[in-house]
């Protein structure tokens, strides 16, 4: 049962400002940030990827909950910081060299973020070097990347490539995902997971660092 | 409009890709090509005899307006390709970027009219314009712009929401830059223009909303789309509607009916014999196979893409509305992949219908019991 209903509420309709509201309302009563984010915030996104998935919420839907569950964020980032707290999984993500789609990338981040991960966003148009030095310094769970194009899609290959150079492919899993992009794309440049849509990036995610 | 020559085309059983990319990336320099008017002209005759089609289908490059209406704000070429607006527009930009009559074009423009004239030259192909669409346009001039339509769509909403404000803002400034871009291309000789509109879809127009009430997909997207259909008109210019996108019936009636193009195109996702009986008899069906896939051998063999193209033709035969095989968008050049995307193209354009395919019969025999 959420903890706090009204944010709950707020993030599976995607009202950003009852959810920041109620974030504040929920702080000043005591309740903890991982106490929010685990028993309404967590909740409330994976309804929201179901019903994404049952075809009742569509990609504005899912942006719109991103965009509430940011607002409570907003006001939790400090306290978890402040508290030495970490959120869960690190996840990298970014759209790849040449690049500059980030829609379907930003949602994904969102939900993922909505799920209790902990997301760096790369932004697009993301080198492969600068994936590498990320993971480097980060020390991720999951890369994720994505692309829209068919001729940005081998930057995904290189990417990989540049990881197994650094020595760094075995430390981490990497997800791919973007409309062109095919679970035998995946398999043949040896991604470790695809997402065909936001919601099942982000179940592949889960089971990614569940096998991790 | 002139229907006939399109409906015409139809009926002949005419099979094209939008393949200009592909041809352009023959050149021993595509880039230098791209930007000069007279080699891309003869770039789009080559890929219009290669598939044997009257139709000089331009190259599907939708950056060109957004880099010439940035132009008027002062934003570099280099720059625009990246470049978004982060706050509402106060009245001088605006102003500036709705100028119609501003006329500096970019060098990618210059030489997309410059090929429209070479075509206009030539007595066998028909010169054919191209422009991204106000709503498209709009959308790659903000940061998130599924967010700012989503919260216009929503009841209750402040309507002078900052990313409303900017997102409608942009908006009249694409249709402005859209405007110039087709009356330009007019004024080279072209006689029919093909807007796109890839964002005229539900990844940016929930259904959801559109069910509960919202006019948001009326106000983004068919009112700049009508006011364009009525310009083209008042030049004696056809109308050709892409947009390969997600979209549910309501979308495709709306452009159907009340753009009521020459040609609608739409993407893999629809199944253009079901569609059929949302376009008018007048309107052409073009597409719809799945090029985007054409880049992978194992997500898309040729013998599928010759199977979908056997059935495609049979059920639309058997529907019996006109229609244009071809691809579902533009068929990109991927280096890695050249061979595999050319030898499915030409499998669309040269495979035969199989009418002894018991699938293929089953089909006929149904539409025709």
């Amino acid at each position: 049962m959420a903890v706090s209903t009204e944010l709950y509420e707020a993030i599976l309709t995607g009202d950003a400002r009852k959810a920041h509201a109620a974030t504040q309302a929920a702080i000043d009563a005591g309740i903890g940030p991982m106490e929010l984010i685990s028993a309404s915030m967590v909740p409330a996104m994976n309804e929201v990827g179901r019903l994404y998935e049952a075809e009742d919420y569509f990609v504005p839907e899912l942006l719109l909950s991103g965009r509430a569950m940011k607002s409570a964020m907003e006001l939790l980032r400090p306290l978890i910081a402040a508290a030495g707290l970490r959120l869960g999984n690190r996840i990298i993500i970014g759209t790849v060299k040449g690049d500059l789609h980030d829609i379907g990338k930003n949602i994904v981040a969102s939900m993922l973020e909505g799920s209790g991960f902990e997301v760096i966003d790369l932004g697009a148009d993301v080198a492969p070097e600068k994936f590498v030095a990320a993971v480097e310094e980060r020390e991720p769970h999951v890369v994720c990347m994505s692309s829209l194009l068919t001729v940005t899609m081998p930057a995904m290959r290189t990417t990989i490539q540049a990881l197994e150079s650094a020595g760094l492919r075995h430390k981490v899993k990497v997800l791919i995902g973007g409309a062109p992009v095919t679970q035998q794309y995946a398999d043949e440049i040896g991604a470790d997971g695809y997402g065909d849509n936001a919601s099942l990036a982000v179940s592949a995610v889960k089971n990614l660092c569940a096998v991790a | 409009m002139n229907r006939h020559f399109y409906l015409d085309l139809a009926a002949r059983g005419v099979r094209m890709p939008i393949g200009a990319d592909l041809v352009l990336h023959e050149e021993p320099d595509p880039e230098a090509a791209r930007r000069d008017g007279r080699s891309l002209g003869c770039v789009i005759e080559r890929a219009a005899h290669r598939w044997n089609t009257p139709l000089a289908m331009p190259l599907m490059d939708l950056r060109l307006e957004k880099t010439d209406l940035l132009a008027l704000a002062s934003i570099p070429e280099h720059e625009a390709e990246a470049y978004q607006f982060s706050a509402p527009l106060d009245d001088r930009a605006m102003e500036a970027l709705c100028d119609l009559s501003a006329s500096s074009f970019c060098a990618g423009s210059v030489a997309r009219d410059q090929a429209i004239s070479h075509i206009a030259s030539l007595p066998d192909l028909l010169p054919v314009g191209m422009v991204i669409g106000p709503f498209s346009l709009a959308t790659r001039l903000v940061r998130d712009p599924i967010t700012a339509v989503a919260l216009a769509g929503m009841a209750g909403d402040e309507p002078q929401s900052p990313e409303i404000q900017l997102m409608l803002q942009c908006l009249r400034a694409s249709e402005a830059a859209v405007l110039r871009s087709i009356r330009s291309q007019i004024k080279h000789g072209a006689r029919a223009i093909v807007v796109c509109e890839p964002a005229a879809c539900t990844a940016f127009f929930s259904p959801r909303q559109l069910k509960a009430g919202s006019t948001s997909f009326e106000r983004f997207v068919m009112e700049p789309n009508l006011r364009l259909r009525a310009e083209l008109e008042q030049a004696n210019c056809d109308l050709i509607f892409h947009d390969c996108g997600e979209l549910i019936d309501s979308m495709v009636a709306d452009f159907a009916q009340r753009l009521h193009p020459v040609i609608l195109s739409l993407g893999s996702s629809r199944k253009l014999w079901d569609d059929a009986r949302l376009v008018p008899a007048d309107v052409v069906l073009y597409g719809n196979l799945p090029s985007k896939s054409f880049y992978s051998d194992a997500a898309m063999p040729v013998e599928t893409v010759v199977d979908l193209t056997r059935e495609l033709i049979a059920r639309m035969q058997a529907c019996g509305h006109p229609h244009i095989v071809g691809s579902e968008c533009d068929v990109l050049f991927v280096p890695e992949a050249q061979h595999a995307i050319l030898a499915k193209v030409d499998a669309i354009v040269t495979c035969a219908p199989q009418a002894e395919s018991p699938r293929l019969q089953s089909i006929t025999r149904a539409a025709h019991p």
